[in-house]
Formats: C-alpha cells, sequence, structure tokens
C-alpha cells in the first residue's frame, strides 16, 4: 500500500516553541505536512479537524495533559500513530504512555535526523497496520458471506452456458431444425432445474446457520399472499388454471420473517399450479380461532398417493412422475417445513387421488 | 455508413465475455472485451466507448463498485451509461450480501444470465438517452 501520493500530515504539540518550530523544519524538509499546536486543548481540535497520519505530543503541558490526549487520540482516531515525546528525566512516564496505546518515544534534546527516523518508522508501522485491519475485515466479510459467495461460484459457470445458450440461438436459431432446437430447450430445462436445486439447497443451508430468518416482525397474511401469488400468476394463467384468493384484508396478524413466509407461500402455491391440469383451479382461504390462523391451498390437481403422503417432506423425495415433466428439486417442501417450524407453526398435508391436495399452513397468533 | 457504437465488457469470466460479445456483435456493435477491473478501466479511459457494462464481482467481491466509481470520477465516465452485472440476485431478499456503503451510480443493474433480445433491448435504450 503506497500513501506517497498524499503528502502525510504531522501533527506537533508542544508547549516550547522552539520545539515546535525545530520538529516543523526538520519535517517539512522532508516533504510532510506539519500542523503544530501548543497545548493539548488545540492539539485535539487540530487532531480531531486533520486527521494527522501521525501527532508528536509533549508529555508535560498545561491542561489536557499528553497522556489523556493519548488516551484519546488512541480511541478516536485508531490510524493514528502517537509518539512521546519526554524528557530525559521522564522515562518512566514514556513507558506508561506506550501501554496507553503511544507508538515510540522521542527523548529531549533530539536532533533533526533523529525525528525523521521516527517518524519514517512510524508511518511504516501505520501502513501495516492499516493493511492489516483492511485484510481481516476483508476476511470477516467473505466469512460472514460465505453463503453468497458459494452460491455466486455455482451459478456463474450456469450463467455462462444460458448466455452461450442465448447466443447461439440469436446467432444460429434460424439455421437450426426443430431437433436440435428442442435439444437446446432441454437442455435450458434442465439448468433450470439445476439452478433451482442450488437455490432450495442453499436456502437449506441458510436456514441451519441461522441467516434466513432474522427479522421477525408483525405480519399481514394476505399481503404474503398477494406478493407470492404475483410471482405464479403468469404461470397459472398460461395454464389455464384459474386461482382462487379468499383472504380478507383484516385477517389477524401474526409474526414472522415476511421473505422465507413468501417464498413458503410460492413453493406451496407454485407446486399446485405444476400439477394441476389445465382447467383446474387452485383456491387459497382462511380459518382463525383466537391461537392460530390457518390457510388453506387446495388445488384438483391428480393428488398424491397415500402410502407416499408421509414422506413429501423429506429431503430429496418426490413423488415419481412417469412423464417426468414435473422435475423439481426435490427441496421445495423440506424447506417450507422447516421454515414452519422456525416459525412454531406447522404445515399439514392431506390428498385424494385423482381429486387433489390441500395444505395447511397453520400459524400461532 | 454510420459508425458503430463501442461497448466495453468488463468481466473476468472469458466465457462469459464471449458469449454476451456475441449478443452485441449481432445487434450491430463494436465490442471491446477487458478481464479484469484495471485493463477495463483503462480502456474504458483510452477507447471512450458509448457504454459500458461491468460485472459485479470479480478478482474480489467489490471490484465491480471500484471500476465503476473511479470511472464515475473521470470526465469521460462521468455520464457514460453503465450496466453492472452480477450472478448474484442483488435485489434477491435472501442474500446476506451487504452492498457498500455508496453503491456508485449505474444506470442499469441486470442479472447473470440476460436473455438476447432483452440486453439488446436495454442496452439500445441506453443508447438513445
Amino acid at each position: 500500500m503506497s500513501y506517497t501520493q498524499d503528502r502525510h500530515k504531522i501533527l506537533v504539540i508542544d508547549d516550547e516553541e522552539p520545539i515546535r518550530d525545530g520538529c516543523k523544519q526538520a519535517l517539512e524538509k522532508s516533504g510532510y505536512n506539519v500542523i503544530t499546536a501548543k497545548d493539548g486543548q488545540e492539539g485535539l481540535k487540530a487532531a480531531r479537524e486533520n486527521h494527522p497520519d501521525m501527532v508528536f505530543i509533549d508529555l508535560k503541558m498545561p491542561g489536557i495533559s499528553g497522556m489523556d490526549l493519548i488516551d484519546i487520540l488512541s480511541k478516536e482516531l485508531p490510524d493514528t500513530i502517537s509518539v512521546v515525546i519526554t524528557g530525559f528525566a521522564s522515562i518512566v512516564s514514556a513507558v506508561e504512555a506506550l501501554k496507553k496505546g503511544a507508538y515510540d518515544y522521542l527523548p529531549k534534546p533530539f536532533s533533526p535526523d533523529q525525528i525523521r527516523v521516527v517518524t519514517k518508522r512510524g508511518l511504516e508501522h501505520r501502513d501495516l497496520k492499516i493493511e492489516a485491519r483492511k485484510l481481516n475485515e476483508e476476511k470477516k466479510f467473505m466469512e460472514k458471506n460465505f453463503i453468497t459467495f458459494v452460491s455466486h461460484e455455482m451459478r456463474s459457470p450456469l450463467a455462462v452456458i444460458q448466455q452461450y445458450i442465448e447466443s447461439l440461438k440469436l446467432i444460429a436459431g434460424d439455421k437450426l431444425d426443430e431437433n436440435a432446437l428442442s435439444i437446446i430447450d432441454r437442455c435450458e430445462k434442465r439448468i433450470q432445474n439445476l439452478k433451482e436445486l442450488i437455490e432450495h439447497w442453499l436456502d437449506l443451508r441458510r436456514i441451519e446457520s441461522g441467516t434466513f430468518i432474522t427479522d421477525k416482525k408483525n405480519l399481514n397474511l394476505a399481503d404474503i399472499i398477494r406478493k407470492a401469488t404475483e410471482d405464479i400468476l403468469p404461470l397459472s394463467q398460461k395454464r389455464g388454471i384459474s386461482l382462487k384468493i379468499n383472504i380478507p384484508e383484516n385477517i389477524p396478524e401474526i409474526v414472522g420473517d415476511k421473505e422465507s413466509l413468501i417464498r413458503v407461500f410460492v413453493n406451496i402455491i407454485g407446486n399446485a399450479t405444476k400439477y394441476t391440469p389445465s382447467g383446474g383451479s387452485i383456491s387459497i382461504s382462511e380459518k382463525h380461532n383466537d391461537r392460530y390462523v390457518d390457510i388453506s391451498i387446495s388445488d384438483t390437481g391428480a393428488g398424491i398417493p397415500k402410502e407416499k403422503l408421509p414422506f413429501i417432506f423429506d429431503a430429496f423425495y418426490r413423488a415419481k412422475d412417469k412423464e417426468d415433466k414435473h422435475r423439481g428439486s426435490g427441496l421445495g417442501l423440506t424447506f417450507c417445513k422447516r421454515i414452519m417450524d422456525a416459525h412454531g407453526g406447522i404445515i399439514d398435508v392431506s390428498s385424494e387421488e385423482g381429486k387433489g391436495t390441500t395444505f395447511v399452513l397453520r400459524f400461532i397468533r | 455508413m454510420a459508425t458503430k457504437k463501442k461497448i466495453l465488457l468488463i468481466d473476468d469470466d472469458r466465457d462469459f465475455l464471449m458469449a454476451t460479445k456475441l449478443i452485441l456483435e449481432n445487434g450491430g456493435y463494436e465490442v471491446f472485451m477487458a478481464e479484469d477491473g484495471k485493463t477495463g478501466l483503462e480502456m474504458a479511459l483510452s477507447i471512450s466507448p458509448d457504454l459500458a457494462i461491468i460485472d459485479m464481482m470479480m478478482e474480489t467481491w467489490s471490484e465491480g463498485f471500484n471500476v465503476i466509481s473511479k470511472l464515475r470520477s473521470t470526465e469521460i465516465g462521468k455520464s457514460m451509461p453503465l450496466i453492472m452485472l452480477s450472478a448474484v440476485d442483488l435485489q434477491g431478499p435472501y442474500q446476506s450480501f451487504e452492498p457498500p456503503d455508496e453503491m456508485p451510480s449505474v444506470d442499469m443493474v441486470l442479472n447473470k444470465p440476460i436473455e438476447a433480445d432483452k440486453l439488446l433491448k436495454y442496452v439500445a435504450q441506453l443508447l438513445k438517452k
């Protein structure tokens, strides 16, 4: 790290004018930008205004003592290096100053060369200190955002493949026959599935690491459901499925994490949309008493075989579909259950083959 | 014949650069590529493109931000239309990612991958301004 472009700012605080002038001359000769102050009060003000890289402080001054000043500066301006100027007799106080956070001391009398050497060393120490702190901050940032970084690493190659497919379709789309185009189409679908899988897996990791449900607030479920259905509406319309939502605006509030609950409803209603044939319907309704609020999501889809019902919340369990067209990540319902658990709620399912499936989400009031 | 508009792509993924370059060239643009922030910034200042597309996470998590704020502080980059790209959904509610306190100003943020027709549409929109 280099600070050579900016002139280093040095503050000299000493009540003796000849010392101030001597320091100023010696340091300005080396190209530093020097500010001086005649006592602790003035010195503190100058330090706060100028944020010097380094400050020389006389220990024996009227008013705010040098020792107090070191104490304040090491807290307020941790990047400022302080060096105490001390008389030969007060080595003991110089040691105390070092304990309080001063970097070095300069015994009186000193030569211009001596102060320049101390300054150079102090500034080098400062650069190292700042660099170490930045590295440490970067490391902490990486740890905190670990899942985001993993997600980035996993998604990037997929994004590249998708981008290549996009360019391929644009450049050569009109030269490809139906078979080739359908292969591209299948590739895109499988990439999409893999992305979903990564997404869901990361969600589960976030739940486990406790970074998912961080923000519990009073929530209106009508809002949550409205937001969730916004995402699904285009798909259900395209598939000719009617979405009937019957949730009163004045539904009792619950406490929860908005974003994860939206995701739960997107999952459940999205599933219903996937498994309901065109012309079918999905109804969302509400029931509550003074202890809980139930939301039911019913579809007129294929239903889930009885023997499979107990396992649908298990990770990677999928009610096998012969046509294999409803491929999901196998983690969606696991995610929903974990989120409901984390809210102290319950998710329940009932289903009849050929008639449809109903999921009930129970929230504690 | 009108000269082609120049677009600079800055991304550390060579494949992503290639794929995006193909799309933009097909849309009639002259495309320049840089594989890291430093080179990208130098190219932006030397060729003065009509628009730049910059990846957010390159060598470091915030390289894209750095490039953009440095570019914005120059005469050439001050009002250059900029698109920031990310493989992480920045608007997504589930990201623990915290953007820097001072977000440099970009004209558009897009998530990877970008559909070809959308990319061309957005680029054309920004160039018209």
